[in-house]
């Protein structure tokens, strides 16, 4: 090989490298993407977000639980609320434990009769029955979710996906 | 011709272990495992029980144990969320001996963790991380694998913690995927991916089965195969690099009887001298084999024996099956991250995320941080840097028992009742000031001591002690609601929830 070949042929070499590397490097990456896309679901088979609970008068007033969505129902007299029953802080399944009597607590410059606290099992969270977190870890209050009644038979239904600032009430 | 003896079946089985040429010598060592596996000869101190201890050795049987109980025990487990409880049901109480197996199995799956805990615990306090000086030695780098090592064996057993589908299980599966939840920006996607969806199910239970019996075990066998290798390759155990100093000090004498290998076998007669320090002074060294290969097989079948017995003894608890509407009180992760729940307990995003990172990764670096070249191989307690491991563990002892009070008398939320910023109490919290006392202690010893080796000897001493009072505190002194109790103190009697 001539020295003049050789000039030619160094960036024809590299080139074909750097192409080489690339052509690598591209089909490393999309098997690998290939790969961990795969593992994202594009179906979910997890119960409704959305979803019927009974008839408003089947609840009794103050505190009950849905178990199976983990949320609490609040009634008071002929309003309604619903709180997440899940911890914000790593997930656990919240327990209210009531006051034998109600105590005038004061969250965010209103004061209300409180009838007991959420208290988490796991690290000692403590929420507010209306959902302020004020001790233990849990770095967010609880959600609060839509509900409303089903105009078709009159039921109580939890809307999971619609999330509800601390001021709503279903009055019935 | 001579009558030759005649060789029955079991000489032709075992000629490498009593080769009656030269020949067959050298051939023995390239043609028999163990022989090839350890090196000719060995020092006497490097095959001392007490020096290793033969930690590494008892790790790998150990996962030689989990591999063989875990291969069986797959041949009853069903990994569906209806049928998983209850193949482990029958495993316990219908299966012949299957009770047996899966205690084998438990038992040698903690006894890892402690195991790989005291190895690395081993290497670092005789500092046995730091490059020797024959050719290709490069100890910094095993010291990365075996943190990979030890990274992927508590992944193993995290995954393994959920497959018996039980409340225990569901749980600590639920504390964790949500501990990965909070990671910023990308937590949630993170949780997406692990559990396969929003909540803990189907999807959850086979990504953690076959991450637990393929993906994971086949990367802790390959680096677990080349962290051996690298052992020979980094010129023998750490203490060899004492002796290794003194032959090099040694006038290089007339040319000794020696001998090389090949392929061919060996060769006896006057070679080159090769400084070694198995060779040049055969007085401190023995023959691996039967020396070192002995010690090996009583080392495989004393950790073999333990696990037997402790299978027999203790029995693997089964709670009962998993019910996500109910979580216990109190909730625990296994032992080995009670330390990490507690540290949680104050925050998810600095115990659960920082924290572990820091450390692994700075476990990985302690190599790169300390380059000091004193001392290699020596246990810490024969240098002067027992008096800074005392101190650094005293350090520990304080700085824990401070941040454990400050969070139990006097949690963050009541000492400022009025701020309501989460990355406030992620930043100032119990977690956060132990973190920062001991990076302060490195610091500290650094200064003083202007020695990188003391220093990082502190710091980890009080990383030791650390780890050792949260676990303690996570598993005895943790009750209902995570309240502190102390372990004389009865837990109260919670009401069944409804």
């Amino acid at each position: 090989m001539s020295k003049k070949d050789e000039q030619v042929n160094k960036p024809r070499r590299s080139f074909l490298g750097m192409m080489t590397g690339g052509v690598l490097g591209v089909g490393a990456l999309s098997t690998l993407w290939i790969s961990v896309r795969s593992l994202v679901p594009n179906i979910l088979y997890e119960p409704p977000r959305k979803f019927k609970i009974g008839l408003p008068e089947t609840y009794q007033d103050g505190v009950s639980f849905i178990d199976e969505q983990r949320i609490y129902i609040m009634r008071d007299g002929n309003t309604f609320h619903a709180i997440s029953g899940i911890c914000t802080h790593l997930g656990c399944t919240l327990k209210f434990s009531p006051f034998s009597d109600e105590k005038e607590i004061t969250v965010r410059n209103m004061s209300y009769a409180s009838k007991g606290e959420f208290i988490c099992p796991c690290h000692g969270s403590k929420f507010r029955d209306e959902g302020t977190n004020f001790a233990g870890p849990a770095p967010r209050p609880l959600l609060w979710f839509a509900v409303e009644i089903a105009p078709e038979d009159g039921q109580l239904t939890v809307d999971m996906a619609q999330e509800v600032d601390r001021d709503f009430r279903l009055v019935v | 011709m001579a009558l030759l003896p005649k060789k029955t079946l079991l000489d032709k089985l075992l000629w490498s272990w009593k080769p009656e040429s030269d020949r067959e010598a050298g051939h023995a060592i390239v043609s028999n495992f163990l022989l090839h596996w350890f090196p000719n000869r060995v020092l006497l101190k490097s095959i001392a029980y007490n020096y290793s201890f033969y930690l590494g050795t008892i790790c790998f049987t150990l996962f030689m144990i989990l591999s063989v109980t875990g291969a069986i025990l797959m041949f009853f487990y069903t990994p569906s969320v209806e049928r998983a409880y209850w193949s482990i049901k029958d495993i316990d109480f219908v299966v012949s001996f299957g009770w047996f197996l899966r205690r084998s199995h438990r038992v040698s799956a903690h006894l890892m963790v402690i195991a790989v805990f005291l190895h690395m615990f081993r290497v670092f306090l005789t500092g046995a991380y730091k490059r020797g000086t024959s050719a290709g030695s490069s100890r910094e780098f095993n010291w990365i694998l075996g943190v990979v090592l030890f990274v992927l064996t508590l992944m193993l057993s995290f995954t393994g913690y959920l497959l018996p589908w039980d409340q225990l299980a569901y749980w600590a599966i639920t504390v964790g995927t949500n501990i990965a939840a909070s990671v910023p920006l990308i937590g949630n996607q993170i949780r997406y991916l692990m559990v396969g969806g929003n909540e803990i199910g189907q999807n959850t239970l086979i990504r953690f089965y076959v991450l637990h019996i393929v993906v994971l075990p086949a990367m802790l066998l390959a680096v677990s195969i080349w962290h051996m290798w690298r052992i020979r390759k980094d010129g023998g155990l750490a203490i060899s690099e004492q002796e290794r100093a003194r032959v090099k000090e040694m006038k290089p004498s007339q040319p000794t009887k020696t001998k090389t290998y090949s392929l061919m076998g060996v060769s006896s007669g006057t070679t080159v001298q090769v400084f070694d320090p198995t060779t040049v002074n055969e007085e401190k060294s023995v023959p691996s084999s039967p020396n070192l290969v002995i010690r090996i097989l009583l080392i495989v079948l004393a950790t073999c024996a333990v696990t037997a017995i402790l299978s027999a003894i203790f029995q693997a608890p089964l709670e009962e099956a998993a019910n996500p509407r109910v979580t216990p009180n109190p909730a625990k992760a296994p032992w080995y991250f009670l330390g990490l729940q507690e540290l949680v307990g104050y925050s998810a995003l600095i115990g659960g995320v920082i924290l572990p990172g820091v450390v692994v990764t700075w476990l990985g670096l302690i190599p790169f941080i300390d380059r000091e070249k004193k001392d290699i191989g020596v246990w810490f307690f024969r240098t002067p840097e027992l008096k800074w491991a005392i101190f650094g563990g005293l350090y520990g002892l304080i700085a824990t028992v401070a941040a454990l009070l400050l969070g139990v008398l006097a949690p963050m939320r009541s000492l400022f009742p009025t701020i309501e910023s989460q990355i406030f109490f992620d930043l100032v919290n119990p977690a956060t000031l132990l973190f920062v006392l001991v990076v302060a202690l490195y610091f500290i010893v650094w200064k003083l001591s202007s020695s990188s080796r003391y220093a990082t000897s502190a710091t980890f001493c009080a990383f030791i002690i650390c780890f050792i009072l949260l676990t303690y505190t996570g598993m005895a002194l943790r009750g209902p609601n995570w309240d502190f109790f102390w372990p004389w103190q009865a837990w109260p009697q919670h009401p069944i929830p409804f």
